[in-house]
Parts: structure tokens; C-alpha cells; sequence
């Protein structure tokens, strides 16, 4: 008997398909407004998805790529105070790179100072570079706004005092109204105690890496940053990038082993402490949390947008089974099945929610395709970019869409739509037919 | 100084009341030994600002500088005119030599004779490091005005280890632009020189200390001629300044303390 109802209901499945898209249309103008309010919905959805996800790829891009790398070794006193004494020796660079082949890693040092112009002086952060390796493993040095990069020795000054070129961040540039071209003076406490002081020429102004450097970043040549610091004996940073990055616990627990053995066998002073290595989530811990955070908030409106949007569909869903109660009275006194009916104002549905979808994924498409060619230029309002989570983004924003994220706002506007649509077919279910159709 | 006496009878200080009994005599001869005690909170300070500095000072002084990693000494020509001009010079170590920093009322300049070039310190720089020792810019400028920036008052006033001392507690003003939350300094009664300051944090925890000692007598003021700077969260580093002499009322005059003569002053 069961088997009977399945199979009679089976076989009746395109008859009421059919009718159901029929009915759809019967009233087009309610239909139409109906798509366009969730289609549009979707659409919203979409471009939101599109719009975090292509933040979530620039703030990773920026987490690593630029500057950061995926990993980072420092010793102790480094990490907690940024120790100018804190260094490790050359020595450990070259047993590193032969131990471990298959990474790219570059060696960074660091120092406070004073910067002078003619007119203003800030206090800034001096960071020197080895330019060949650190083209290897960041793209810091591709970064540049304006100018030409170059960290080697700069033409004399007009007095005939040797100088260096150097980089600097935008924002201290436009602070201290510097143009590729300029002098610097830089004043800083060298590592035995004097005053280390140097001429330097402003060869390019990098686009924002983080918002310290930004705001107070110079960048110099290993050799230049050795002139001025009297400091010879090692490097404060190791950055390090993976080919692969899925290597990375791998290859940090590698790196420690390691740095473990060179300190046995190459004991360091104590007063630096233990290095280690960290990786970029360590490293940046805002912006890991920031992509936990971007995944629930995207779900979060997606549900909102569509929740309302299918406030719309129940409207018009139960206009129409309230419009048609005569009929479907008429329909379960001939004899149609309750389910039936059930399953035909579901159908209903389906079709509203299926085109909708359709529609609105196509829109969608475009729309992202639109702004995933162009970007959204923000460099109106925001001419230096926007920080976000302690990223520099640049003022115009990439939009990246996710096939995946396209499919599942789909089905979520479709698993709600549905489940609105309950309510109206529901209704049909419990209608008497004798009171109906009085 | 009648005045003086009627005020310090009114608060009852430690002095009159263990010589009340005395006869005027007493109080007569103990005032030719101790002139200053029973002083003011706006003397003392004026007296304190005043101290290394009189209308005008020319000094030599030289800065020993101990750190964990290194110790160096510095030798330095100083020149000061009222509180609002000062000029350093480095004349020794040779890497350092010619390096000058001049100070015209909240300004700071340093000369770096290596590259020739005149280099504003900016405020945000105030309390970094001057020269590489413990001191901060800020002390080179604001130290010379605890008058202006702070309120004083006398906080103890007897004898502390069987000396007798005046306490002076500086609280900053509102508005005033230094690092410190309160300074509190120790004064000797007898020769109103300063022996220990202690510098606190916003929080009240106690920061530095400063020891002065080495006193000599020079223009009729006791001068202690030693200072000794302990960072609390570096007990094994110090700096200390030593004046190998100091001399006041050079003629100085206030263009002496010039960018020009900043560059002239090797």
C-alpha cells in the first residue's frame, strides 16, 4: 500500500512540476518582483563574499608575501624589547640556508634613530635589508610608489661627505615632505656607545608594508646600516619563505631542532637568549583571527539579506495560496491527494527560489567580474589606503570570488526560501474544503 | 628673615620647638651657622634650578657611561645662560668630538661635525637617550625647570640618618609637558645642597634615582659636583657625571647660544 502511494506520487511528479510552473506564472508581475527582491538579495550576498574574500587574500598577501614571510627567527631578548644587541651570528645564516635548501630566507637588522630633513626631524625605525636575498623571499623591495629603488652608495653630498641611498615609508615622506632625491640625516646611538651619524639619499618612497613602517620606516643595505652602526657581528631577523606552504609546522619545528644544535655547538651570549622560530599566524596573530572572524561574519549577512529578502517570497507565497483557496477546495473535493497539494505549492516555491537563484547568481557573476577587473577605487576618499586590523591595504580594493562561495550562497538562499515556504504550504494542508468553498 | 622665623614658628617645625626654650641668643648664633633654615618651598626651588647653573656657567664635566655591554666616558664643555640657553660640546672621545647640542628655551639642536649638519631633536624625542646615556633629552630641558612645571612641596622636613634634610616633593603640573608622575628630592639643611632624587612613573613606581654627592664650595654655594644616574630596571647600568670644574658669572651673551655658533663651537 505504501509502495502503492510513493510510486502513484512518482508518477504524478511532472504533471505537478508543470503545473506548479504554470501557476508560478500566473501572475507575473508578483513573480517578478518577487525574483528580483531575492535575486538582488543574492547578488548582495555574493559581492559581499567576493568583497571579504578578496580582503582576506590581500590581508594574507600582505601577512607574508610582502614582509613578514611565513616564518621568522629571533632570539628572545629581540622579540621582547627589541634588543639592539639581541643578534645572531652570520654563521648560523649560512648553516641554515645549507641545511635547509629548499626555503628562501633573508637576514634583517633593525635600530631606532632620528631622521632631519632641512626642516623637521621625526624619530624613526631603521630596518636594513641584504637587496638580493630579500628579493628572494619578500616582495617588500618591489613595493615602491615612487623613485627608483636602489640601497647602494648615492653620489656625494655637495660638501663631498660620502652617502648611501635609502627607502622610506610614504607616510613619514609626506610627514617630513621628502621627494625621491632628498638628504637625510640620520642620528642614531651605535652599538659601542657613540653617536652614529650618516648622510643618506632618498632613492624610492615604498607603498605602506605595515603601518609602522609607514609611518616610520627607513630602509637601508646591511653594509650601510654596518657603517652607521658600528654593529658587524650578526643580524637580528631571519625571515623565511616556504614554496609550499602547507610545510610550515614542518618545517618551523625543523628550523628549531636546528637552531637548537647551532646554539650547542656555537654557544651565544646570554644576555640575547634563545632564538626560535615563529610562523606568520604567531607572528600576526591579529590577522589569523581576522580570517576566522571575516568567514562568520559573511554567514552572518548572507542570513540577514536573505532572511529578509524571503520575508518577500512568504508574502507572495501566501497571496497566492490565499487567493486560490477556492481552488484548491474544489481540488481535494475531486479527489486531489493533501500531498499533493502540499507538493505543488512547494514546487511553487522551488521554481520562485530557482530562478531567483539563476538570475541572481548571474547578476552576481557579472558584478564580481565587473569589479574583479577594475577593483573598487576608494583612492577618492581614501588616498592612502585604509588599515584595517593593523594591515595597510592599498585604496583600491580587490574583489575575489570563491566558485564555492557563489554554490553556497545559492543553496542558502534556497534552504531559507524553502523553509519560509513552509508556512504557506502548510496552510494548503489544513484547508476544509466544504468551508472553502462556500 | 624675621618673617622667616614667625612663619616657621606658625607651623611649628621641628627646629623651634626643640629650641624654644633656648634663649634668643641661640637661635641668633644657629642662624649665622644654618642661614637657609628656615626657608621656603619657592627659595629652595629657585635655589635648586639655580644651583649648577647662576646667571651664567661655563663647565667642564665628564660622563662615564656604564651599560651591560659597554662603559665609555665622554668629555663635555658646557655653557648656560639664565634657564632658557644651554650649549654642550663633546671634546673627547675623538669619534664623538665636535658633537654639540644646543638648547634655546624648548628646543634642542645637535651639530654632527662628521657630516656637518644641524639636526632639530623633535618633542616626541624627548625622552629618548641624550648622547647614549641615561639621561633624556627632557632632562636637558625641563630638569631646569622644576619652578615652572611642577608644584613643590615640603614633604619632610628633620633629620634622616642623623642629617638634617628638607624632602621636596614635586607633583607636575596639569598641564605640564614631562615624563614623570612625581620627583622627589633631598635636600641637605645645612648647605642646601641636593643629595638624592628619586624619579617616579605615572604609576608611582619609582624609576631612577639620581645621587648626588661630591660637594665643594664654589661662588658661595655648596655644589655637588658628582651625579651619579641608576636606572631601577637596569641595576647594573649607570651613568655618571662628574664637573671637573665650573665656574659662574661668565660673560655669556644670548647670541653666544646661536645655530650659528652651534656649528663654530668645535
Amino acid at each position: 500500500m505504501k509502495h502503492d502511494n510513493l510510486s502513484s506520487t512518482v508518477s504524478r511528479l511532472p504533471m505537478l512540476l508543470f503545473i506548479a510552473w504554470r501557476n508560478v506564472w500566473r501572475n507575473p508581475i508578483r513573480s517578478i518582483l518577487t525574483i528580483s527582491a531575492l535575486a538582488g538579495g543574492l547578488v548582495m550576498v555574493i559581492f559581499y563574499a567576493a568583497m571579504m574574500d578578496g580582503m582576506v587574500r590581500q590581508m594574507i598577501f600582505q601577512a607574508t608575501a610582502i614582509s613578514t614571510g611565513h616564518l621568522q627567527v629571533h632570539r628572545q631578548a629581540y622579540i621582547d624589547d627589541q634588543d639592539l644587541y639581541a643578534t645572531l651570528p652570520w654563521s648560523y645564516m649560512e648553516k641554515i640556508a645549507q641545511d635547509f635548501p629548499e626555503i628562501a630566507l633573508a637576514p634583517r637588522l633593525y635600530a631606532a634613530g632620528l631622521a632631519s630633513s632641512a626642516n623637521t626631524s621625526n624619530g624613526v625605525m631603521i630596518r636594513a635589508v641584504d637587496p638580493t636575498r630579500e628579493a628572494q623571499a619578500t616582495k617588500m623591495l618591489d613595493q615602491v610608489r615612487n623613485g627608483e629603488l636602489d640601497l647602494g652608495l648615492a653620489d656625494a653630498s655637495k660638501e663631498g661627505f660620502p652617502r648611501y641611498n635609502l627607502v622610506i615609508g610614504a607616510q613619514l615622506a609626506k610627514n617630513m615632505e621628502l621627494l625621491p632625491g632628498s638628504e637625510l640625516v640620520l642620528v642614531t646611538q651605535a652599538a659601542d656607545g657613540s653617536i652614529g651619524n650618516a648622510l643618506f639619499r632618498i632613492s624610492a618612497i615604498l607603498k605602506p608594508l605595515d603601518p609602522n613602517f609607514d609611518r616610520m620606516g627607513v630602509l637601508m643595505s646591511i653594509e650601510a646600516y654596518q657603517q652607521l652602526m658600528y654593529l658587524q657581528d650578526g643580524f637580528h631577523e631571519l625571515v623565511i619563505r616556504l614554496d609550499d606552504v602547507n610545510q610550515l609546522e614542518q618545517v618551523q619545528a625543523g628550523l628549531d631542532q636546528a637552531l637548537q644544535q647551532l646554539v650547542s655547538e656555537q654557544p651565544l651570549d646570554e644576555l640575547g637568549g634563545t632564538p626560535q622560530a615563529r610562523n606568520w599566524r604567531q607572528l600576526v596573530p591579529m590577522i589569523a583571527d581576522m580570517l576566522e572572524i571575516s568567514k562568520s561574519i559573511v554567514l552572518i549577512v548572507g542570513f540577514i539579506i536573505i532572511g529578509l529578502a524571503s520575508m518577500g517570497m512568504l508574502n507572495t507565497m501566501l497571496m497566492a495560496v490565499h487567493e486560490r483557496s477556492h481552488e484548491f477546495g474544489i481540488l481535494l473535493a475531486i479527489g486531489m491527494k493533501r500531498r499533493w497539494l502540499l507538493l505543488m505549492v512547494l514546487f511553487e516555491s522551488f521554481f520562485l527560489a530557482l530562478v531567483s537563484a539563476l538570475a541572481g547568481a548571474l547578476l552576481g557573476l557579472a558584478v564580481v567580474g565587473y569589479f574583479e577587473q577594475h577593483g573598487i577605487d576608494l583612492s577618492g576618499t581614501l588616498p592612502d589606503g585604509y588599515d584595517w586590523g593593523g594591515i595597510i591595504f592599498e585604496p583600491v580594493m580587490q574583489v575575489h570570488l570563491e566558485i564555492i562561495d557563489l554554490f553556497s550562497a545559492c543553496a542558502l538562499m534556497i534552504i531559507i526560501t524553502m523553509l519560509s515556504s513552509l508556512i504557506p504550504s502548510w496552510r494548503t494542508v489544513r484547508l476544509k474544503p466544504a468551508e472553502v468553498m462556500r | 628673615m624675621v618673617q622667616s622665623i614667625l612663619r616657621c614658628k606658625n607651623d611649628s617645625c621641628l627646629f623651634v620647638r626643640c629650641v624654644s626654650s633656648f634663649s634668643i641668643l641661640l637661635i641668633l648664633l644657629s642662624l649665622v651657622a644654618f642661614p637657609a633654615r628656615a626657608i621656603e618651598v619657592d627659595e629652595l626651588i629657585r635655589h635648586i634650578d639655580a644651583l649648577w647653573r647662576g646667571e651664567t656657567s661655563q663647565a667642564n664635566m665628564t660622563m662615564t657611561v656604564k651599560t651591560r655591554r659597554y662603559a665609555r666616558a665622554m668629555t663635555m664643555e658646557a655653557w648656560s645662560r639664565g634657564k632658557e640657553y644651554s650649549l654642550v660640546v663633546i671634546r673627547d672621545p675623538i669619534k664623538d668630538r665636535g658633537i654639540a647640542t644646543l638648547k634655546v628655551e624648548d628646543n634642542i639642536w645637535n651639530y654632527l661635525p662628521k657630516i656637518n649638519r644641524v639636526t632639530k631633536v623633535p618633542s616626541s624625542m624627548m625622552s629618548g637617550s641624550w648622547m647614549g646615556s641615561h639621561f633624556t633629552n627632557d632632562d636637558l630641558v625641563k630638569e631646569s625647570s622644576f619652578e615652572d612645571d611642577y608644584d613643590a612641596s615640603i614633604s619632610f622636613e628633620g633629620a634622616r640618618d642623623a642629617l638634617p634634610i628638607y624632602e621636596l616633593t614635586f607633583i607636575p603640573k596639569p598641564d605640564a609637558p614631562v615624563v614623570w608622575g612625581k620627583v622627589v628630592m633631598m635636600i641637605e639643611q645645612q648647605t642646601l645642597a641636593p643629595f638624592k632624587a628619586l624619579y617616579y612613573d605615572e604609576e608611582g613606581l619609582l624609576v631612577r634615582t639620581m645621587i648626588m654627592d661630591q660637594p665643594q664650595q664654589i661662588g658661595g654655594r655648596t655644589i655637588p659636583m658628582r651625579m651619579s644616574l641608576q636606572p631601577e630596571d637596569k641595576p647594573d647600568e649607570s651613568t655618571v657625571i662628574v664637573y671637573n670644574n665650573i665656574a659662574f658669572g661668565v660673560p655669556l651673551e644670548a647670541a653666544f647660544f646661536s645655530l650659528q655658533n652651534l656649528k663654530r663651537s668645535r
